[in-house]
């Protein structure tokens, strides 16, 4: 009986250990693998390890995550240690209060105290990054450090500090030589709690960072869209740093105490290992702060933040502009319009925008772009003629195109029929033959546009009897279909023809044709959007002479046909566009690379801040909907 | 003595500052209208209203709350065995499993699930697996039933790590003395090990519960773009929407409700005790 018992205890030990590791090892086996699928091992590599070495972004997360968690538990150790022990001395009440105060980020769903701190921020402007992310991270973790100090000083006799002092110590005397060395273990597992609270957070820091800086969780999560097996390098590489800091913490004091017998040691028992493993953090953050210096670069040490799509600049691009210039660049990436309006509108300065058409239009109404100084630019005449000096932007007064495209359906030749693609158009997405086989694209615009063109109606209608039409045929749509709503996972998933059928970008769809050759790409004959993406100056930018530059940069051939051929979306650069698609070149017979101008049911969106309002009320709700079908 | 209680001043300024402004904050936001300014200053209730009377939100508050509940309950009887077997072993390997059990929570929470997309997806090992035993073709990822499992994942340490505290903290005379005096295996587990380990038990629900409840990147990277749960409403708001203040609204509704919730399991808590003294 007991022994049946004992087995059924070992074998669940064993399940649960094989369930919290197989993730992290198959993470790892996987970080060494030479292709890029995530399920499928082709052979031993260290690629991606040399590409997260190459990735400064990569680089920089690592050392974000573990400066911010150094120094918020140090700073966070010490004022919470302080906070209680003068707690412990003050009135009852104070002390009720203050716990109850300390419990606010205890108890509060995560994401509560986030926006907390988000308004707090914005509310009394300050500028978010690295400092407010530090904050932050010190504010939630001294409420731990208290709270695993506090027992310890409750459990201390009150009249020791008395004792000591009436011995002839000196208050401080007494603070540092008695109370603190009683209550050392409390402060040890305080600080212990702080770092890896610290290092695990995700939500916090989320709300709270800017200009582009990123701890690990931000980059995994912006990431994560994409098959990237460098996240799993990095990953690892987490890994392997925390395994050494926990066994040092774990192993070393068992090793010191076998070879002193306990006498003298007891105290520094957890000093050393925290020390020596701290020095191990410490060192790994030089290895990874190497900083490249170069000199006499026209804007040597200027720094230009850039807030772009994900996934949607050459990978030489970045290393190009600063190798030319010798500015550093900081991008930070957004996946909708939307977003990275809300952050501009916020007051969060960037040098270069690169937002839809409509969005620009809505941006110049509100005042926050700059005109362009033409005086500084030497690219206008670059660009095809098919993007300059559309509707959002007349005269190009505030923006130069960066990409341009439509708006079409990516297609499984074995599993869609063309047929059904022409009788249908967009009502192939509510054709029950597909069900559960087909991807939307989570943008509340080219949704909208998909389902008033499949009405017959104008994308830019202002009617509302049209848009609560095409609300009920999106709505038709998630009750009836299984859509996976996603944005950029489309991508990899379509290439590996998970899926017969998608909403897409024509620059997506090219680069998936390029990848798989079933993939088909289909513009509706009701007509689609043509979009294109600018990059602008706004008002508030630190460095306007610099981001002219790297505008020019970008616009050019090289820059151009670095961008285009790597991310697969069409250039405004006319050369590089003929180039990519013509006879030899990627995109070479693949539709999806050269836009369709010459249907005159395709639009251009216009700007209008009531429908926008509704629109996009309605689509959080169609995605709310999706969610509750399942 | 009182120049010690001077010492907590700076913090309470910092708390005040730190902790409680946020709040209230949250708190003004949630009933002015259009509050990117604080000049334009007009209470309102409509978010609130707007939020209770709108099937769908509800439907979510619902959804999130029973994945919750689900997920501390998986956590709690997976959770109590291995923690009592912990508590069992010798004292060796008792902190050898502790760290085992501790390690995975060390490492970053958005690194651990993002290991399982990999697992997950189509072709993926745990597919594999199932196709080995005759399941074909079972969609796993962008599933609630992913979602379930990142969450199981990512919150069971901390039940496990909890109860075992408390197991451990018992006093194991007491099982003897109970066995002494004729109870039987179950009895005792019953009538002296399960009281004693309750508090462990409470604050491993707690710990499970309140950020199962409001998680938004585990139903994003595992049930994907159209899987919404409460805190991804809330985060979606305030990042693509930009409708801060109904955002805040749903905040405060968030923070109230948890609140009732610790406060009801705090009762039990206190109950127990209560009756333990008897």
């Amino acid at each position: 009986m007991k022994k049946g018992k004992r087995t059924f205890g070992k074998v669940l030990m064993g399940l649960m250990i094989i369930f919290f590791y197989l993730p992290i090892v198959y993470m790892i086996i996987f970080s060494f693998n030479e292709g890029k699928s995530l399920t499928n091992f082709t052979g031993f590599s260290l690629r991606w390890y040399l590409h997260m070495l190459e990735s400064r972004d990569m680089m920089e997360a690592l050392y974000t995550t573990f400066s911010v968690a150094l120094l918020a538990t140090f700073i966070s150790t010490v004022v919470g240690t302080i906070a209680a022990i003068g707690l412990s001395k003050s009135k009852k009440i104070v002390r009720d209060v203050m716990e109850q105060v300390n419990n606010l980020p205890l108890m509060n769903p995560e994401i509560v105290t986030a926006i907390g701190f988000m308004l707090l921020f914005i509310t009394f402007k300050v500028e978010k990054g690295y400092v407010t992310m530090l904050l932050a991270h010190i504010a939630f973790c001294i409420p731990y450090v208290m709270l695993s100090v506090m027992p310890k000083i409750r459990s201390l006799d009150p009249n020791l500090a008395n004792a000591a002092m009436d011995l002839g110590a000196t208050p401080w005397q007494a603070l540092t030589k008695v109370i603190v060395p009683q209550i050392t273990p409390g402060i040890v597992s305080g600080a212990l709690i702080a770092f890896t609270m610290s290092v695990d957070d995700f939500i916090i820091s989320y709300f709270v960072t800017g200009s582009g800086v990123k701890n690990l969780s931000i980059m995994v999560y912006t990431m994560s869209k994409r098959v990237n097996p460098s996240i799993n390098a990095i990953s690892t590489l987490v890994v392997l740093i925390i395994t050494l800091v926990l066994v040092l913490i774990n192993v070393a004091p068992m090793l010191l105490a076998k070879r002193a017998k306990k006498s003298e040691i007891s105290k520094r028992r957890i000093f050393v290992p925290a020390a020596a493993a701290a020095a191990v953090v410490v060192l790994i953050l030089c290895i990874v702060k190497m900083s490249g210096t170069s000199s006499g670069l026209p804007y040597e040490g200027e720094t230009l933040y850039v807030y772009n799509w994900g996934e949607y600049t050459g990978e030489n691009l970045i290393p190009d502009f600063e190798a030319a210039t010798g500015a550093t660049v900081v991008m930070e990436n957004f996946d909708s319009n939307e977003q990275m309006y809300i952050k501009v509108a916020n007051g969060e300065a960037y040098d270069i925008l690169v937002p839809s058409d409509y969005m620009i239009q809505r941006m110049i109404d509100e005042d926050l772009l700059q005109k362009l100084d033409y005086s500084r630019l030497d690219c206008m005449e670059n660009l095809t003629e098919s993007v300059i000096g559309l509707p959002y932007d007349p005269g190009n007064e505030y923006s130069v195109p960066y990409f341009w495209g439509n708006v079409g359906i990516v297609y499984d030749k074995t599993k869609v029929s063309q047929k059904d693609l022409e009788q249908e158009g967009f009502r192939v997405f509510l054709d029950e033959k597909y069900k559960g086989d087909i991807y939307l694209y989570d943008s509340e615009r080219d949704s909208f546009m998909m389902a008033l063109k499949s009405l017959g109606y104008s994308m830019n209608t202002e009617n509302e009897e049209e848009i609560q039409q095409a609300y009920e045929w999106l709505i038709q749509c998630v009750e009836t279909m299984e859509p996976e709503i996603v944005t950029d996972e489309i991508i990899d998933n379509m290439a590996q023809g998970r899926k017969a059928l998608g909403l897409i970008y024509s620059g997506d769809a090219t680069y998936i044709m390029s990848e798989n050759e079933n993939m088909g790409f289909y513009l509706p004959n009701e007509g689609t959007n043509l979009w294109s993406d600018a990059m602008v100056i706004p008002a508030n930018a630190k460095n306007p002479e610099l981001a002219h530059a790297f505008i020019n940069f970008v616009s050019s051939y090289e820059g151009a046909y670095d961008n285009s051929s790597y991310v697969g979306y069409t250039s405004a650069n006319q050369e590089v566009m003929e180039d990519l698609s013509g006879e030899g070149g990627e995109y070479e017979g693949i539709n999806a690379y050269l836009p369709r101008t010459d249907n005159d049911k395709d639009e251009v969106f216009v700007y209008n801040e009531d429908t926008r309002k509704l629109i996009s009320n309605l689509w959080s709700k169609v995605k709310i909907a999706a969610s509750n079908a399942k | 003595m009182k120049r010690f209680s001077q010492l907590a001043i700076p913090y309470i300024v910092w708390a005040a500052l730190m902790l409680i402004l946020p709040m209230a904050l949250i708190a003004l936001y949630s009933v002015t209208e259009h509050g990117n300014s604080i000049v334009s200053f007009s209470l309102t209730l409509d978010h609130y209203v707007k939020f209770f009377t709108d099937p769908d939100f509800l439907l979510i508050l619902w959804r999130s709350l029973v994945i919750a509940v689900k997920t501390t309950i998986i956590c709690l009887l997976l959770g109590y065995p291995v923690a009592y077997f912990i508590a069992r072993s010798s004292e060796r390997l008792q902190s050898i499993l502790v760290l085992c059990i501790t390690l995975p929570t060390w490492i970053n929470m958005l690194v651990r699930t993002y290991a399982w997309i990999g697992l997950l997806s189509e072709g993926g090992l745990i597919q594999q697996i199932l196709g080995f035993f005759g399941f074909k073709e079972v969609e796993l990822l962008y599933t609630e039933g992913a979602v379930l499992l990142g969450m199981v994942y990512n919150f069971l340490p901390f039940m496990i790590l909890q109860i075992n505290t408390s197991l451990c903290k018992m006093d194991h005379s007491l099982l003897e003395a109970a066995a002494d005096l004729g109870a039987n295996p179950l009895q005792t587990f019953r009538r002296v090990t399960l009281p004693l380990s309750l508090p462990g038990v409470i604050n491993g629900i707690t710990l499970v519960f309140l950020p199962a409840v409001s998680s938004f990147f585990i139903p994003k990277l595992l049930g994907g773009g159209q899987y919404f749960l409460i805190g991804n409403v809330i985060e979606n708001q305030f990042i693509t929407v930009g409708e801060w203040n109904f955002g805040s609204a749903i905040s405060m509704i968030m923070a109230v409700i948890m609140m009732l919730m610790m406060m009801a399991v705090r009762k039990v808590e206190i109950r127990n005790q209560g009756g333990k003294e008897e």
